[in-house]
């Protein structure tokens, strides 16, 4: 794909369809609200009661199991200690008002417990563990019947009112489900359109460059699962309540796990609207077949379930948002934007104001890094030292440990022996361990493999970087979109990043690392495979960065761009420092020309 | 000294059951890379298969498994060709386990439809004989199962180990790119892949058949413990998951008559969750596994 395929939307057209998306949503919520009001008919009450019971719940876990991208198939687990807590307190004479609060906060406890050993599990894995705990819950409430009542579960007592969420009537109910659906929505919503939503997605899509990014992501997903908790086991209260009666084997069954994934799955996972969509499409279809076929159709919403599951990821696997999407999309489909990069970049020379800096004065310290990769021994005795407003170029053959050392100053991978140290803005030398500490420092770094946040748009990928300075999203939007501007990348906005060619894939990792406003930047041949024209471009923007007062550390194969950058050059052959100093000088070095070219050429 | 020795008996029993039907398992896994989890239903559709056969057809149990057999294997290829080969480039890895999460849902619910929930028993025709073996007596059932998983294991990793299928199979494992580049086709690897280990869990419920009743919902609980012998011994590896599952047999055994029979799965399922955390590479390490599971 070129740059010059890719196509950008409308604004006008996305505020429109926006707003007719938002139109759609208000009528659909009135009509859960209303239409069961106006029939009035129990059986159409319980359907919808259902539908809200259920779209909270599928919202809530979509919270982990969409924007965290952690597949959690043991969400019953908070259902159940909010079910549980709700009716073991009303027993005791507690209202569950004050019931659901108590199983919400027991239900963000255990979530934190369980899911922070497991979050080093990806995937399949993941899932494995939360359906295993699911288990020991479900057999541990099964043990202690004198709690739990075991087998033979929990009767909630008969009494009536507001106060014990039990009515005769079925307004109420309906009432209840319908403001929790409508809060966690709300919950849901937030989050993805402020910074924790972006840090989660990014966290999802790419994890390293989220932590190069400065994103805590092990704290941001505890909150996201702690939320998600809460608010299932609120849900789980009030659904006991209404079912009046409660027992290990529905409250922590891995079907209805399954079902409140299935939901957000089939709506579209990891979107804010999604989950609701999924149950009002789905519940009724249950509903209607054990109200109107009655035991004989015992298993077929099951099979019916089953049956859409398979083709919803085989031939929709965004849901039914990501196909309204797919038709929206089509339709404003604008022409592309050719030859945009060439005027945006002229453009780009703009860098906005510095802070005071005392020139030259040390800013990084590298001393005596040592590595072991088993018997390997990548990295030996690597030292060196970054000045401020300074380019330092890295070179070396393939192979030699340029991007580990790389890592080991940017904290993704802890040095064997060896320090280093990086100039707080205080002017206080600090020893950061973990790549957060870095970006909190002020240390930016690009990876040579590209990673991009996929499923993100451009504006999205670097207000990820921006988030970083700026808390607020209308802030963190102003200056990704700046940085976007200045790094060419002013067309793209609204382009997903996975639809990127490679030279504005590299130029987003720039331009998500500049939004940072680093102070130190690490770039990984930034440069590789990109044309002339654009290598020049580079070299410039770079010079540009420079002139702000950053200081640069490049790793770079292109050695024109090497030589007419760097301040500095240090080469780096078989794990060690072969030669540093002034570019032309170490280029003409023998042991540099050996280590790139082999012994015969070192005196040619 | 003789109850403990018997409770050994039979956890080292039921560890073979629980082996022959993580065999299937892992070998998709580590092959395939996909985790099933409908793996639990092909033993309940082989089970039924097996039911179908003996009541109706007047088939010894055993001799069933001549159909079920291809018949599953049939199934898993399909489910590969037809499902999961969809799916394999997604970017998203959600999408597979949601597939064989949809197969598994649909199945259990057609079991229910078709059969009802009340259970189905396949006539024991002799199995259930008890047979004393020194100071325990185990049913002869469960030694076929056990000689059975034994045979299959050791099947499996020569059909592996030397044959030109089997090279190809583990060389598409271990990259799959490589191997397309040396001509091995890769779609056929894994359809094959999928078969086979549909084809031992189907050769597992004929042997089952007779010793548990088949019900719509029976394969949950045997999946649940086949992930957590194949994990145990490293995802992927067939000797692994057949040492797991011994191991798993043994501590359901000890855990369920010293702990309290209630309390059993809490306690395999708490030793499955500590090593998924601490050791995710499986007690017998990676060496023995027939990938790199990364």
């Amino acid at each position: 794909m070129t740059d010059t395929t890719m196509t950008q939307t409308a604004p006008a057209g996305r505020l429109s369809g926006q707003k007719l998306g938002l139109g759609a949503l208000a009528i659909l919520l009135v009509a859960l609200f209303v239409t069961p009001v106006a029939m009035d008919d129990p059986f159409v009450y319980h359907i919808f009661i259902t539908i809200c019971i259920f779209a909270a719940l599928s919202t809530a876990w979509n919270i982990v199991g969409g924007y965290a991208g952690q597949l959690s198939l043991g969400h019953a687990i908070f259902y159940g200690i909010g079910g549980y807590a709700g009716v073991m307190l009303t027993n005791l004479g507690i209202t569950p008002w004050i019931g659901m609060f108590a199983g919400a906060g027991v239900a963000a406890l255990v979530a934190l417990v369980i899911s922070w050993p497991c979050f080093r599990l990806h995937g399949p894995f993941f899932a494995l563990a939360t359906i295993a705990f699911l288990e020991v819950f479900r057999v541990l409430a099964l043990h202690f019947r004198d709690l739990t009542g075991g087998a033979t579960g929990l009767m909630i007592p008969l009494e009536i009112g507001w106060e014990w969420m039990v009515f005769r009537e079925r307004l109420p109910a309906l009432i209840i489900a319908f403001g929790m659906m409508l809060v966690c929505l709300g919950v849901a919503w937030a989050i993805r359109s402020n910074r924790l939503g972006f840090y989660l997605v990014a966290t999802r899509e790419r994890e390293s460059a989220a932590r190069a990014a400065g994103v805590r992501t092990v704290r941001v997903r505890l909150i996201a699962v702690a939320i998600s908790a809460a608010l299932s086991a609120m849900v789980g209260t009030f659904h006991a309540m209404y079912l009046s009666y409660i027992e290990p084997a529905s409250m922590f069954s891995l079907q209805f796990s399954i079902q409140i994934a299935m939901f957000a799955l089939i709506g579209g996972i990891g979107t804010v609207w999604g989950p609701l969509l999924g149950a009002v499409l789905l519940v009724p279809i249950t509903e209607f077949a054990r109200g109107a076929l009655g035991a004989e159709a015992i298993g077929l919403h099951g099979f019916v379930y089953g049956v859409v599951l398979m083709l919803v990821v085989l031939f929709l696997p965004n849901g039914i948002v990501g196909l309204g999407q797919k038709l929206a999309g089509a339709r404003r489909a604008a022409p592309g934007q050719a030859g945009a990069i060439a005027t945006e970049a002229a453009a780009a020379t703009a860098a906005p104001p510095a802070e005071a800096r005392v020139p030259g004065q040390e800013v990084m310290r590298v001393e005596g890094l040592q590595k072991h990769f088993g018997g390997l021994h990548v990295t030996n005795d690597v030292g060196f030292t970054l000045r401020e407003g300074e380019i330092l170029g890295v070179i070396g053959p393939n192979g030699a440990g340029k991007t580990t050392v790389f890592n080991m100053i940017s904290g993704f991978l802890p040095p064997d022996q060896g320090t280093v140290s990086v100039r707080a803005p205080d002017g206080s030398w600090q020893q950061p361990a973990s790549p957060g500490d870095f970006a909190a420092l002020g240390v930016g770094r690009t990876f040579q493999i590209v990673q991009p946040f996929a499923a993100m748009t451009v504006e999205e990928n670097i207000m990820v970087g921006a988030f970083h300075r700026h808390a607020n999203v209308s802030d963190a939007r102003e200056a990704a979109r700046e940085t976007a501007h200045r790094m060419g990348l002013g067309h793209y906005l609204d382009t997903e990043a996975a639809s990127l060619t490679i030279g504005g894939l590299k130029r987003l990792e720039v331009a998500r690392v500049m939004a940072m406003q680093p102070r130190v930047l690490l770039l990984d041949e930034v440069m590789a495979g990109l044309n002339q024209t654009d290598v020049r471009r580079a070299v410039d923007l770079m010079l540009s960065i420079r002139d702000t007062g950053v200081s640069i550390i490049a790793i770079e194969h292109v050695m024109q761009a090497v030589m007419s950058l760097s301040d500095r050059v240090i080469v780096i052959n078989s794990g060690q420092i072969i030669a540093q100093g002034d570019p032309q000088k170490v280029v003409r070095d023998p042991q540099v020309i050996e280590a790139y070219l082999g012994k015969e050429f070192t005196h040619a | 000294m003789d109850t403990f020795l018997q409770v050994v008996a039979n956890g080292l029993m039921l560890g073979g059951l629980f082996a022959i039907v993580a065999v299937g398992l892992t070998l998709i896994f580590g092959i395939v890379k996909v985790i099933n989890f409908a793996h639990g239903e092909f033993l309940m559709v082989g089970m039924y298969l097996t039911f179908l056969l003996s009541t109706k057809g007047g088939m010894h149990p055993y001799l069933t498994a001549a159909a079920v057999v291809p018949a599953l294997f049939v199934m898993g290829a399909l489910t590969q060709r037809l499902l999961i080969q969809p799916l394999m480039a997604a970017r998203d890895e959600h999408v597979q386990i949601f597939a064989t999460v949809g197969l598994s849902t649909a199945l259990i619910n057609l079991a229910l439809l078709i059969f009802g929930a009340d259970i189905a028993n396949t006539p024991t025709s002799g199995v259930r004989e008890m047979v004393t073996l020194g100071p325990v007596r185990v049913l002869t059932g469960q030694l076929w199962v056990f000689g059975a998983a034994i045979a299959l294991v050791v099947g499996l990793q020569a059909f592996m180990k030397s044959t030109r299928t089997g090279r190809a199979i583990r060389a598409t494992a271990q990259n799959r790119a490589a191997a397309r580049l040396m001509g091995i086709d890769d779609r056929f690897v894994y359809v094959l892949t999928f078969g086979l280990g549909a084809a031992c869990v189907g050769l597992g419920s004929a042997l089952i058949a007779p010793l548990y009743p088949a019900s719509p919902t029976i394969g949950t609980y045997f999946v649940l413990i086949a992930f957590v012998c194949t994990v145990l011994g490293g995802l992927g590896s067939i000797p692994g998951a057949f040492f797991g599952a011994l191991v798993i047999g043994l501590v359901d055994a000890l855990s369920g008559f010293y702990v309290g029979s209630d309390l059993r799965e809490a306690v395999v399922f708490g030793i499955f969750l500590l090593i998924l955390i601490l050791k995710p590479s499986g007690l017998f390490g990676t060496r023995m596994n027939l990938s790199h599971v990364s």
